[in-house]
Formats: structure tokens, C-alpha cells, sequence
């Protein structure tokens, strides 16, 4: 037995119980030394933030205080064994930090390369630990590691309770934004008219509180970013409106005009991002602006049928996306190379080739199943 | 005086709506296939409504039913985007082809 097979990899994120996963791993390890095995232990977060983006610098920190809890954890269980503590290594790391990851798989690739590089193949992986913030995707993540010849385990810890798919664990902050949320509009439905639609009022926001608080935030807001991301929406909605304008004016010309033609193309263009909220809010402005219309949403590619080359251009030109990213992240966000320097677009229809589409509809309707799990992304809001 | 400008500013965008209702109308007709249609379909939905929506508001003047019909605007503008996307992916995941120059149709 060489001493790599004793090396084992735990991905760790915060949870109810990451500190009895930590024990467990601990345990054994120590029973791998006792069969005269050397023991690595390398504790894993897998980044869901890149590098480059603003505010990332806290997320690192964040992982970095997480991967130092735990190593006190594991160190504190190995002084509590009679052993050497030295006869067991634990090593911490943060990967994937250089691209947003959506799937079970990408988690999977990046846990598999980085345990492959280390030469280890055992994974043990915390009951509670989730993915994507919210949806537990920890049997397709299982799935994909043992695709990737890892023995996985879920280590054995006591549960307090099991939460559903969509629901999250209840927050002051989410539910009393959703209230106030909630009352506000039924004031300004009901124009501010007295006690009466205030009584009403409360008892209504109430009870959409309690019904939806559990599905409606991605993220619990904060009196920092929230309000900050508000205002940035507010000097973004004049824009988009002077957007859809020209595009109204360009697109109403090709169509009233019987010898303007039009050239439809189907696109494909990455974007940068960040999943769920902002993208569905740069998908839905595409749409929203005349001669451009989102198709298909692809982990961040979005296919884009495009009427004409001036909307195209547009597109390629990437403004609504350094908008959505200094509506979600600020101003230095928004510098950015545009889609087209970065080399993200591709136009899926070439003008001269016979057959028009080259990587087209027919092998995702013929297979019946999306390939592709994360596409259902946009629906998670 | 103000009251014949803002009558002439309520018909200025009474028609402006019309206008971008029609072209969405003969848009509907004219363009090949089902993508372009949704582009189109949904002209009529963002400035055709909005227009429409405008001059109601100028119509009520300063109250809070004014109000009401900028909130209306806003969750067109997050409907109407939602449903032209659904129609086209659902178009794409059964298999159309969008049409693009050099197909026969049109």
C-alpha cells in the first residue's frame, strides 16, 4: 500500500454538519495510520466566484476563514488521539477560481483534477454540502465523481432535518425584505388611503412573507449591496429604454420597408456574468430590445437569433452586458472587453454553407433529454 | 394652454403606440419563421404598450392611479420577454430551423 491510496479529498463548504464530516475524516485517518498507512487529508472549496470580479477578494477571504475553521477542527481532533500529530497531513486549497462553475459536473471535473494531480482517489463528501448555494445537487455531483473512478462516501454524521429542493433555511433579513417589499406595493396599489389598507396591509404582507420566503431571494439582501444594486437598476432602465427606441426604429424600418431584406442569423455568445439573477436579467433585456431574442440559455452562453446585422452588431458590442455587470457588481466592473474582443461570439448559420445550421437544434431534439443539466438554470429564479 | 399641450402629447403617443402596434402587426406577417415573428411580436409589447401606457398615465395626470400604470409597464417589460423566449426555445428544442437568406420561402 503506497501512501497516496491513503490520501483522501473532502470538498467543504459551511454547513450544519461540515464539523462532524471534519471528525469523521479525522477518525479515519487515524484508523489508516493504526494499519501503518501515511494519511493526507486535503480539504477542497471549490470557488463559485472568479477571480477577476469585484468583491471576490471577500469570497476568497471568506473561503480561506472556512479552510482555517476546519483545520483547527482537524488539528484539535489529532491532539484529542494519542498520536503524533505530525504523522497525519492535512492540507487546505481553493480551486476553480479562474470560471463560474454551474453543473455537477464542472464541480466534478475540477474536484477530479485537482484529486488526479494528487494522486488520490477517495472522496468523502459531507451529507449537507451543496453546490450552487441552494439546490442540493449532491447525488449528480456523486454521480459524476465515481464516473471519474473516485470512491466516494458520504460521510455519517446526524442530520437535524432534511430541507426540500427549492427551500432554504429561513433568514430575518430575506423575510423582512419580502414584507416590506410586499406592504409597499399594496400601499402604493391601494394610494396610501388611511388605517383601513394598513391593517390590511400588514395582514397581507404577512402572509406572502411566510408563504414565499422560503423562494423568493436568491441571496439574503444586505443594506450595503441591496439598495446600491437598486440604484444602479434605476440609471440602467433609461438606457434600455433608449435601446429598445433604436432597435424599435431599425427593426420597424426592415419591416415596413419592402426592399429592405432582412438576415436572420442564430448566434452563439458567452457572457460574463455570474448565474441566475444577473444573467436572466441580461437574457431578458436581449429580448427585450428589438431584432435580438434569446433562445437558449447554455451555463453562460446564450443563443441569440439575431434579425439584422445592425442588431448583431450591437449584441457582439456587448453594452447590456457591461450594463448587467455594473448593475450587479459597480462601475469598475464594467470595464470589459466587449464579446467580440474576447472572441466569445460565433455565428451558428454561416451565409454561404448548404447545410445552415452547423451545430444546431437537431442533436438536442433528437436526444430527447437536455445533455445538459445547468440549462434549466434560468428557471431557479 | 398647458391643458391643449398635454391633450396634443397624450395623441402624439396615442399614435406612436399605433404605429409600433402596426408594425408588429405586419411584422407577424411578413417575416418567414417563428424566430423573426417573436422578434417582432414582441415590438408591440415593449413600445406599443408603452406609448399606449404613456399617454393613459398623462391622461390621469399626478394621482395614484398614474402610478399604477408604470408598474404595469415594468412587469410587461418582464413578461413580455419571458414568454417571447419560451416560444422560441421551445421552437429551437423541437428542431426548427431558424430561416436565414438563401432558403426559398419568403
Amino acid at each position: 500500500m503506497t501512501a497516496s491510496e491513503a490520501g483522501v479529498v473532502v470538498p467543504v463548504k459551511r454547513s450544519v454538519t461540515l464539523r462532524q464530516t471534519v471528525g469523521y475524516v479525522i477518525q479515519r485517518a487515524l484508523d489508516r495510520l493504526a494499519d501503518g498507512e501515511e494519511p493526507v487529508v486535503h480539504f477542497v472549496v471549490i470557488a463559485s466566484w472568479r477571480a477577476d470580479d469585484p468583491g471576490s477578494t471577500a469570497d476568497r477571504r471568506q473561503a480561506d476563514d472556512l479552510l482555517e475553521q476546519v483545520e483547527t477542527w482537524a488539528q484539535f481532533d489529532l491532539d484529542e488521539s494519542d498520536v503524533d500529530p505530525d504523522s497525519i497531513t492535512i492540507e487546505t486549497a481553493v480551486i476553480g477560481d479562474d470560471d463560474y462553475h454551474f453543473s455537477p459536473t464542472d464541480y466534478a471535473d475540477l474536484l477530479a483534477e485537482y484529486a488526479v494531480s494528487h494522486g488520490i482517489t477517495n472522496v468523502v463528501v459531507d451529507p449537507e454540502y451543496s453546490l450552487v448555494g441552494h439546490t442540493t445537487l449532491l447525488q449528480p455531483f456523486e454521480f459524476e465523481l465515481q464516473q471519474r473512478d473516485l470512491a466516494v462516501e458520504e460521510a455519517p454524521v446526524d442530520r437535524p432535518t432534511r430541507r426540500g429542493q427549492l427551500v432554504r433555511r429561513d433568514s430575518p433579513a430575506r423575510f423582512l425584505a419580502l414584507f416590506g417589499g410586499s406592504f409597499l406595493f399594496y400601499q402604493i396599489l391601494g394610494g396610501f388611503s388611511g388605517l383601513f389598507d394598513i391593517v390590511t396591509g400588514l395582514a397581507t404582507a404577512l402572509v406572502v412573507a411566510v408563504a414565499l420566503d422560503n423562494v423568493s431571494f436568491y441571496r439574503d439582501p444586505t443594506l450595503t449591496e441591496s439598495p446600491k444594486r437598486l440604484a444602479r437598476g434605476l440609471i440602467y432602465a433609461p438606457y434600455l429604454l433608449y435601446e429598445i427606441l433604436v432597435s424599435n426604429l431599425v427593426v420597424a424600418r426592415v419591416i415596413l420597408d419592402p426592399r429592405s431584406k432582412i438576415d436572420p442569423r442564430l448566434t452563439r455568445v458567452r457572457f460574463f456574468v455570474g448565474s441566475g439573477l444577473p444573467l436572466t436579467t441580461l437574457a431578458n433585456s436581449i429580448t427585450l430590445t428589438p431584432g435580438t431574442l434569446t433562445v437558449k440559455a447554455d451555463n453562460q452562453q446564450l443563443y441569440v437569433h439575431s434579425l439584422v446585422p445592425f442588431a448583431r452588431d450591437g449584441l457582439f458590442d456587448g453594452a447590456l452586458e457591461r450594463w448587467v455587470r455594473f448593475v450587479f457588481y459597480g462601475r469598475e466592473a464594467a470595464r470589459f472587453p466587449s464579446p467580440r474582443d474576447r472572441g466569445d461570439t460565433e455565428i451558428l448559420q454561416d451565409p454561404d454553407a448548404d447545410e445552415p445550421t452547423t451545430n444546431g437544434p437537431e442533436t438536442v431534439a433528437d436526444g430527447g433529454v437536455d445533455p445538459n443539466p445547468a440549462d434549466s438554470q434560468e428557471a431557479d429564479q | 394652454m398647458m391643458a391643449t399641450a398635454r391633450i396634443g402629447l397624450i395623441g402624439v403617443f396615442l399614435v406612436l403606440g399605433l404605429f409600433f402596434t402596426l408594425v408588429s402587426a405586419v411584422g407577424v406577417i411578413r417575416l418567414p419563421d417563428v424566430f423573426s415573428r417573436a422578434h417582432t411580436a414582441s415590438q408591440a409589447d415593449t413600445l406599443g404598450a408603452g406609448f399606449a401606457l404613456a399617454a393613459v398615465a398623462l391622461t390621469l395626470g399626478w394621482q395614484s392611479a398614474a402610478v399604477k400604470t408604470v408598474l404595469l409597464l415594468l412587469f410587461i417589460f418582464i413578461t413580455n420577454p419571458t414568454a417571447a423566449h419560451a416560444i422560441a426555445r421551445a421552437a429551437y428544442e423541437e428542431g426548427v430551423e431558424p430561416w436565414t437568406t438563401g432558403d426559398d420561402r419568403r
